[in-house]
């Protein structure tokens, strides 16, 4: 039996939303239906589900790859009770090398549509617990996703696929960013309660901002988020007199016409003696009049100016990509080789390592018993232990080598072997110290 | 051509052009990777030309302002050590451009203008205060020459982010609006500070050597024009708040009067200062 890594799924690329809401599956879901997957799909003996808003996939496991992606789409298909047809040709179907190097993209944020965005690994982490909670990870799976894992680990570190801002709110904060130089002593004023200002106030607190000022339509609302920000609450019909001595705006109320006409605002910008403002627009309709922006030592960007800056970053970012691929496609390799058993070097070492550790270890329980003897006998005893160890090993390494090394069947003998021997976390009980979700990126994707 | 004057100083213009050559191509393409290698060669610049000023200085028994082109050079070495303090300590990297851009333009003019031969002052210049005085005007000059690149760099910066296109990727950060604004103003205020201490400076030296603080000659005039746009440059930031780009704006407006009227006046009536001709 040789096992074959497999994948089958839609993502943003191959199915519009309508297809992909319908197969979606919420995360707690996810266990119960693995559960019945595995009680169904003879051909399928290890499986993942992920679902998230840009894919789903069924990640799995079989001898037989063909029949497997067959069972694997006629159980989507009959679990979400959407005839196979209306999604047959949205699917792709994934296997063997292929499939690894789709995984390790898409661990790696590569296959995203925001490519390099930081949620994704979380995702695929949860995937992966998902499965060992409902019992359907075996070895093959078990490597795969840690492979996944690091490879998405790596990638961030030697690229910047996860650098630029890539949304709205991470780009406003890089403006104050080059606008003023430290944020410490600076001033944040909140229009309105809008999630996206919120959110953008949060990131700059963050970053320094010690002092908030929250104005809302709804006074409560204002005095709700200053509470859970942080701030100072200003009824919506007092706060122009802040504007003197505030530094940053963010302005989300919703109106018909700008807050502000700009010639009022002229003149606070003479009483602020010039002092440097960044205006963060975030409503629609627009807050702020446009032409505020030519007024001296005024920054007015609009969601539309952010949403520019977005995408250059997210052009440079593709461009990152490309060099995250080459990396991509060298783990793959290297993992190919290791799934193939044609690496036995790190099982070899595991278990050499472990075997002469257990040795170390009998050999200090007797410890008081071995001092009382003649050098000559202590000398003895090591010998016979470490000759009884040697043979011991040699026996296991000679049956690794001759069952098979280039085969999955072999890398099935050397983990087996591991496993025994080591006494390593199996694979089903949950590796799960790799599963906090990385928060290394503001970006709210 | 002696051969102290050569040794020293074709090796510090070699470098302060290929250090300007690497920071304006910087400038250019947006990328800060290779300013290492120009603050570098900024660097070996300034030692070497230190070592030509000294030599020179032996010969002249002072200061080497003997000639116009000697306090060219000797401008081009202050204003290279500012600059170079500048780049290191408060990562300004971004002016080199400019900076030594104009280091290397003028110790080169200076090069070519350079007449061999020994320099000695007249007796009437040998006063402890001529290095007082000389040195403070010129220390002036490069804090000048460092606000006004300073400035340059503001006003690019700020229509880029007027025009809504920030400033490239994170990692390669410039300096913000904010610390371009602060650095441009204390610039101002210690050229502005030099600026004055040299005019007080000349006047005493002027009182102790002919008799009078002051003759209205041309140099004197046009110093005290500059002092004044410079003070009330300085006002109108103080009290009206003109900061950002106008500060900006006009500290290069300023200094273009500078320029003009003191190479000007060099070329057409140098008076008293005219000792720089030789």
């Amino acid at each position: 039996m040789e096992q074959t890594l497999f994948i089958l799924g839609v993502n943003h690329r191959t199915a519009a939303v309508a297809v992909r809401e319908r197969l979606a599956y919420a995360d707690r879901e996810i266990a119960p239906a693995l559960g019945r997957l595995k009680s169904h799909a003879t051909a399928i003996s290890e499986a993942a589900i992920l679902s998230t808003c840009n894919r789903v996939e069924v990640v799995g496991v079989g001898a037989d790859p063909v029949r497997a992606l067959e069972e694997a789409a006629e159980f989507v298909a009959a679990d979400r009770k959407v005839p196979l047809e209306a999604f047959a040709d949205t699917l792709y179907r994934l296997e063997g090398r292929d499939a690894a190097r789709h995984l390790f993209r898409v661990g790696a944020s590569l296959d995203s549509m925001v490519v390099g965005e930081p949620q994704i690994l979380g995702q695929v982490k949860l995937a992966y617990a998902n499965a060992a909670e409902a019992g359907t990870v075996g070895l093959v799976l078990h490597r795969s996703f840690h492979k996944a894992f690091s490879v998405a680990k790596r990638v961030r570190k030697a690229t910047l696929i996860g650098h630029g801002s890539v949304s709205i709110s991470s780009a406003a904060v890089a403006l104050a960013g080059q606008i003023f130089d430290s944020l410490k002593d600076k001033t944040v004023m909140l229009m309105g309660a809008g999630k996206m200002a919120e959110l953008t106030a949060r990131q700059l607190r963050s970053l320094g901002i010690e002092s908030l000022i929250i104005t809302s339509r709804t006074f409560d609302n204002a005095v709700g988020l200053a509470r859970g920000l942080g701030g100072t609450a200003v009824p919506f019909d007092s706060y122009k007199p802040y504007l003197k001595f505030v530094d940053i705006v963010i302005g989300s109320v919703a109106v018909t016409r700008p807050v502000i006409a700009p010639d009022e605002f002229e003149g606070i910008i003479k009483e602020r003696r010039y002092k440097p403002i960044f205006l963060i627009d975030l409503g629609v309709p627009r807050n702020f009049d446009e032409r505020m922006n030519s007024l001296e030592n005024v920054y007015l960007y609009d969601i539309d100016d952010l949403s520019q800056v977005v995408h250059k970053s997210r052009a440079e970012r593709e461009h990152e990509a490309e060099r995250a691929e080459e990396i991509v496609e060298l783990e793959v390799e290297a993992f190919w080789r290791w799934m193939n058993g044609l690496d036995l070097v790190p099982t070899i070492k595991d278990i050499r390592y472990s075997i002469d550790r257990l040795r170390d270890l009998e050999l200090g329980r007797h410890r008081s018993w071995l001092s009382t003897l003649e050098p000559a006998e202590r000398t003895r005893v090591e010998l016979l232990t470490r000759g009884l160890t040697n043979k011991l090993l040699h026996r296991i390494l000679q049956g690794l080598r001759t069952s098979g090394v280039n085969t999955p069947d072999g890398a099935y003998a050397a983990e087996v072997a591991r496993k025994l021997l080591c006494g390593e976390i199996s694979a089903t009980g949950a590796n799960l110290e790799a599963l906090g979700t990385d928060h290394d990126d503001e970006d709210d994707f | 051509m002696t051969n102290m004057d050569t040794l020293w100083l074709a090796p510090a213009l070699v470098c302060y052009a290929l250090s300007a050559v690497i920071f304006i191509a910087g400038r250019l393409t947006r990328t800060s990777r290779a300013s290492g290698w120009a603050i570098y060669l900024l660097g070996a610049g300034v030692i070497f030309h230190a070592l030509d000023l000294t030599a020179r200085g032996f010969q002249a028994g002072n200061i080497p302002v003997g000639n116009f082109a000697q306090a060219l050079s000797f401008f081009a070495w202050l204003t290279a050590l500012a600059s170079l303090l500048l780049i290191v300590r408060l990562q300004m990297a971004v002016i080199g451009a400019y900076s030594v851009g104009v280091v290397a333009a003028t110790l080169g003019a200076s090069a070519i203008m350079m007449k061999g031969g020994r320099i000695v002052l007249p007796a009437s210049l040998q006063s402890v205060w001529l290095p007082i005085h000389v040195t403070l005007a010129i220390l002036g000059f490069s804090m000048f020459v460092l606000a006004s690149s300073v400035s340059l760099v503001y006003l690019a910066y700020e229509s880029q982010l007027k025009a809504k296109r920030p400033l490239g990727p994170a990692s390669e950060r410039p300096p913000s609006l904010e610390k371009l604004d602060r650095i441009n103003y204390s610039l101002l205020g210690w050229g502005f500070a030099l600026l004055s201490l040299a005019i007080i400076t000349g006047a005493i030296w002027a009182d102790a050597t002919w008799g009078h603080f002051w003759s209205w000659e041309p140099v004197e005039s046009w110093s005290l024009t500059i002092w004044i746009l410079y003070a009330a440059l300085l006002e109108a930031r103080l009290t009206v708040g003109w900061r950002g780009r106008r500060a900006a704006a006009l500290t290069i407006v300023v200094f273009l009067v500078l320029v003009g009227s003191f190479v000007g006046v060099s070329l057409i009536d140098p008076g008293k200062h005219g000792g720089w001709f030789g």
